[in-house]
């Protein structure tokens, strides 16, 4: 509310008016020239008034009392021809959803005391404004939504979903609060027949985003008929250092020796004087420490080398001053350097079992070699359902049922569902890789030949890494918590005169045994000894318990305790990764596993605010201010009747006096 | 004016013919009638007998008595003493208030008692209080009733010293004992307590008749005021509201109250008078009651 003024008189009538006061207070020094009169004595009279002196100022104040009430009566006439009102805002509309984020960026504290508070403060203030008919609706998002109480009319109910929101350490997606909003404001029709009684009409409401708008925009949604309002929270200017990367790799050649690395961003606009400590395992020491400054909107990365640590729980905690906190500690698991089981099942490929041989790869993998009969052993099919390899290569060959690890099919398709290969093609030119995936890291394929190939398809949710003009080549499906990849062609294979020979020139490449050692790393898990396990807040999380017959429980950084239920085959799904920290996996009271959720997520930590006006959803840019109506209040009726007030006050005073 | 009117009226006159002065200390257990034989000579009232002692005077030897007893005997009669009665008229110029003014009220019942004096051949002696130099204010026996009446006529208000001061010196200079009547408003600053005292302290039968004009008792005030002492010229600025004129009403009535009592305490006879309150009705109702005049 702001007040506001406009004069209902020209210059020389306030000239005037001003001039009113000081006559009054002339008049009545004027008047106040006492009539001498003349008594037989003044010795009661000095008796009479000479407690009265105790409080002089009182009694001169009543006795002026007159004068004070004469000059109030003007200040208010006065104070009315300025016509004084408030000009406020009023909440324009009846149906109202409010959306309130609380991700990790709105912990941060550049408005005290956090910016989920400062939301929440608004939120009310605005329900405040509603008119009793008025009905909303309070929506709490991060990267998911949720409603926190559906469209009511109830003002505290509504206040009470607004204060249970918690803050998160998630990151941000409007896409779902959206959806939801619109599914639950435009509730579709409840059947086909438009007869329905029960079919709802669309009706129009309000949507108050009110964030630190650190999403992504939305580009495929329609509003439809919500009317959105931006309400921007936290400072456009806010500072803050985060960590956004926090890895470790073990030396190529040396096992025993480790590094750490640390990507730390300030996004602030001054430089910030950064410590960043390494602990090991939760000790109260320091493992390493580093020290830098960090210009404007820089980045500094630093290396930590370990040596002689073979597995712990390493967390980097940065000591600065500022908006966020959560970022300002990380986490990572350094499982000791085992090299993962690998079942390669071939007739025989030469080239496939040299690249396996080659030295990283030995180190990632022990990799045994079994013929296609092989899959026919109970051998096989016990090892295969307990887990016994991380990776199985199945070579021109495939199992009757898939087994409980991820796969690689080169030259033959899975037995599973969605999973086929076309007719075969010769000589198919690679037209396109995707170089993005991780099987495809430092995988250069354009160059190379092959004689024949049978183009894929594959389930969805698979993806395609490389192809030649729309026919896959090679692709990645996911199966029941396993990735499933399979190469369209052999590598090696009879040729056209009739001997076993080379199908393909990659083998001949750097970039097969890459691809293979990418195979392992990823699908394996190998190399994972120092980057597996790690989340992001929000990520689902697949977890095994290792025996079955145990209780499973899995314990949060905060101590939070959960028991994942549900789960097929011993694996279950754990989805309560909100909270930043290591995460302990417990089976039959000990320790089975661990996993690290980071939030490792530049949008989350640039906290400056997102500008007003800057948000777009579905290419419409969304205002900031148009949920509020300009409205006056006017006061001088109030001034008027008070003047009216005085006025009789006045009025009774003075009979009063004549009175006596 | 008021002061043009006769102090005393044929009618009142021919009432306080009938009246006399009774004093409670001078005469105090004499009986009825005894004032009656002072009018007819000296020294005829009996009041005892005692023996003769060599060097008495032989007029006073009881010779009936001595025939029947043989034994010399002296004949005691009361020393004659008449009757001193004061009027004290406070003359200070707070007493010119009123219609009639406080001073002619106080000049009437002067006037009144001291007719009442004189018919009863009493000592009369009219002062007003610090006019110490007129002496030619005492009056004895009826035939002095016009000049007293042309001495009351003659006194007008004029500044006088403190009320304690002109008692003060009033009773250094009057001796005897008797009735005093003070006739005053016993509005002065420095309080009227001492100059009672001093009336006190000479044995004297006194008489305050408290004297207040209906604008002291009831101030017909209103407005932003500066009150100017007649006498002293001190000011007091009031604004007339109902608190003040209620809490005037109360200091007033304090101020009453508190006379009342301290000449109560001290054997003195209080009398509160209005201004408008007739002399006659005073003389022959309150004044008989309270034991001044029978």
């Amino acid at each position: 509310m702001f007040p506001e003024w406009s004069s209902a008189l020209v210059w020389w009538q306030w000239v005037i008016l001003a001039a009113v006061p000081p006559a009054v207070v002339l008049l009545y020094f004027l008047k106040l020239k006492r009539t001498p009169l003349e008594v037989p004595s003044t010795y009661l009279w000095h008796k009479s008034i000479e407690d009265l002196n105790v409080n002089s100022l009182w009694q001169r104040l009543r006795r002026n009392l007159l004068l004070l009430l004469q000059l109030l009566l003007i200040a208010l006439a006065m104070l009315a021809l300025l016509q004084p009102g408030w000009r406020s805002q009023i909440l324009s509309g009846d149906r109202f959803i409010f959306l309130i984020d609380n991700s990790a960026s709105m912990n941060a504290t550049d408005v005290a005391p956090s910016r989920l508070a400062e939301a929440k403060r608004q939120v009310l203030e605005l329900i405040g404004e509603m008119d009793s008919a008025d009905v909303a609706m309070v929506v709490s998002f991060s990267d998911t939504a949720r409603v926190e109480q559906t469209f009511t009319g109830n003002r505290r109910e509504l206040r009470a979903a607004v204060e249970a929101i918690e803050p998160t350490e998630r990151r941000t997606s409007l896409v779902e609060a959206i959806k939801v909003s619109s599914g639950l404001a435009n509730p579709g029709r409840s059947g086909e027949d438009i007869t329905d009684e029960r079919v709802a009409e669309a009706l129009p409401a309000k949507l108050f985003i009110v964030s630190d708008g650190k999403f992504p925009d939305v580009d495929d949604l329609a509003l439809g008929t919500l009317d959105a309002v931006y309400i921007p929270i936290g400072q456009p200017d806010a500072a803050n250092v985060a960590i956004v990367a926090f890895d470790t790799r073990r030396h190529s050649r040396q096992d025993d020796r480790l590094q750490a690395f640390a990507q730390m961003v300030n996004f602030g606009s001054e430089p910030v004087v950064v410590d960043a400590e390494l602990f090991l395992d939760a000790q109260s020491e320091p493992f390493d420490v580093a020290r830098e400054t960090i210009p404007p909107n820089g980045v500094w990365s630093e290396p930590f080398p370990m040596v002689g640590v073979e597995s712990g729980v390493l967390e980097l905690r940065l000591s600065v001053e500022d908006a966020l906190e959560v970022d300002n500690r990380a986490w990572t698991i350094i499982n000791p350097p085992e090299p993962v089981p690998v079942l390669v099942v071939s007739p025989g490929n030469e080239p496939l079992q040299w690249a396996l041989t080659t030295g990283p790869a030995r180190r990632l993998a022990s990799v045994q070699v079994e013929p296609p009969e092989f899959l026919a052993t109970d051998t096989y099919r016990q090892q295969a359902a307990g887990r016994a390899w991380s990776l199985l290569i199945y070579d021109r060959c495939g199992p009757e049922t898939m087994p409980q690890a991820n796969t690689l099919f080169i030259g033959s398709v899975p037995k599973h569902p969605g999973w086929s290969a076309g007719p075969r093609i010769e000589a198919p030119m690679i037209v396109d890789a995707d170089p993005a995936h991780p099987l495809m890291q430092f995988v250069t394929v354009d160059q190379e030949l092959i004689a024949a190939a049978t183009p894929l398809s594959f389930p969805s949710g698979g993806s395609v890494l490389i192809d030649a003009g729309d026919q896959p080549l090679l692709a990645i499906a996911p199966r029941e918590g396993f990735e499933d990849a399979v190469l369209g062609f052999e590598l090696v294979g009879v040729r056209s005169d009739g001997q076993m020979g080379l199908r393909t020139t990659w083998p001949r490449r750097l970039s097969f045994a890459v691809f293979l050692q990418n195979c392992v790393e990823y699908l394996g898990g190998a190399g994972r000894a120092d980057s597996a396990n790690r989340y992001r807040p929000g990520e689902s999380v697949t977890l095994e318990n290792p025996d079955p017959e145990q209780s499973f429980q899995v314990r949060s950084p905060r101590g939070k305790v959960t028991n994942p239920r549900g789960g097929t085959q011993g694996r279950f799904q754990f989805r309560e990764t909100t909270e930043v920290g290591e995460y302990k996996v417990e089976s039959g009271g000990s320790t089975a596993g661990r996993f690290v959720v980071n939030l490792f997520d530049r949008a989350e930590s640039d906290v400056a605010t997102r500008a007003q006006g800057a948000i777009r959803i579905g290419y419409v840019e969304i205002p900031d201010d148009s949920g509020w109506e300009p409205t006056r209040t006017d006061l001088w009726k109030g001034l008027l009747l008070l003047g009216l007030a005085v006025l009789l006050l006045e009025w009774y005073t003075y009979t009063r006096r004549i009175r006596l | 004016m008021s002061t043009a009117l006769p102090l005393l009226s044929p009618e009142l006159l021919a009432r306080l013919q009938r009246m006399e002065l009774v004093s409670r200390k001078v005469f105090r257990g004499r009986m009825k009638g005894e004032r009656r034989s002072t009018r007819k000579g000296q020294s005829v009232e009996f009041a005892d007998f005692r023996n003769y002692v060599p060097g008495d005077d032989l007029r006073f030897v009881d010779w009936n008595t001595y025939a029947r007893l043989d034994r010399l005997f002296l004949k005691l009669f009361l020393e004659e003493e008449d009757l001193h009665v004061f009027a004290l008229i406070d003359a200070s110029r707070s007493m010119d208030f009123g219609d009639p003014t406080k001073l002619y009220f106080a000049k009437q019942l002067a006037a009144a008692l001291g007719f009442v004096g004189l018919v009863r051949s009493d000592r009369v002696r009219i002062e007003t209080l610090g006019n110490s130099a007129d002496r030619a204010n005492v009056f004895r026996g009826r035939q002095s009733l016009w000049r007293m009446l042309d001495y009351l006529e003659s006194i007008t208000p004029e500044d006088t010293p403190s009320l304690a001061e002109a008692v003060k010196s009033f009773c250094l200079r009057n001796s005897g004992r008797g009735i005093v009547v003070l006739i005053s408003d016993l509005m002065d600053k420095g309080g009227y307590e001492d100059a009672l005292r001093w009336l006190v302290a000479r044995r004297m039968d006194v008489y305050v008749v408290h004297v207040l004009a209906a604008e002291e008792l009831d101030p017909p005030l209103e407005g932003d005021l500066r009150l100017v002492d007649c006498e002293d010229a001190d000011t007091a600025e009031i604004t007339a509201t109902g608190a003040l004129m209620a809490r005037y009403r109360r200091t007033l009535a304090a101020f009453v109250d508190g006379a009342s009592e301290f000449c109560t305490r001290r054997g003195m006879v209080y009398m509160r008078a209005s201004n408008e309150t007739s002399v006659e009705s005073l003389m022959t109702g309150y004044l008989r009651q309270r034991g001044l005049v029978r």
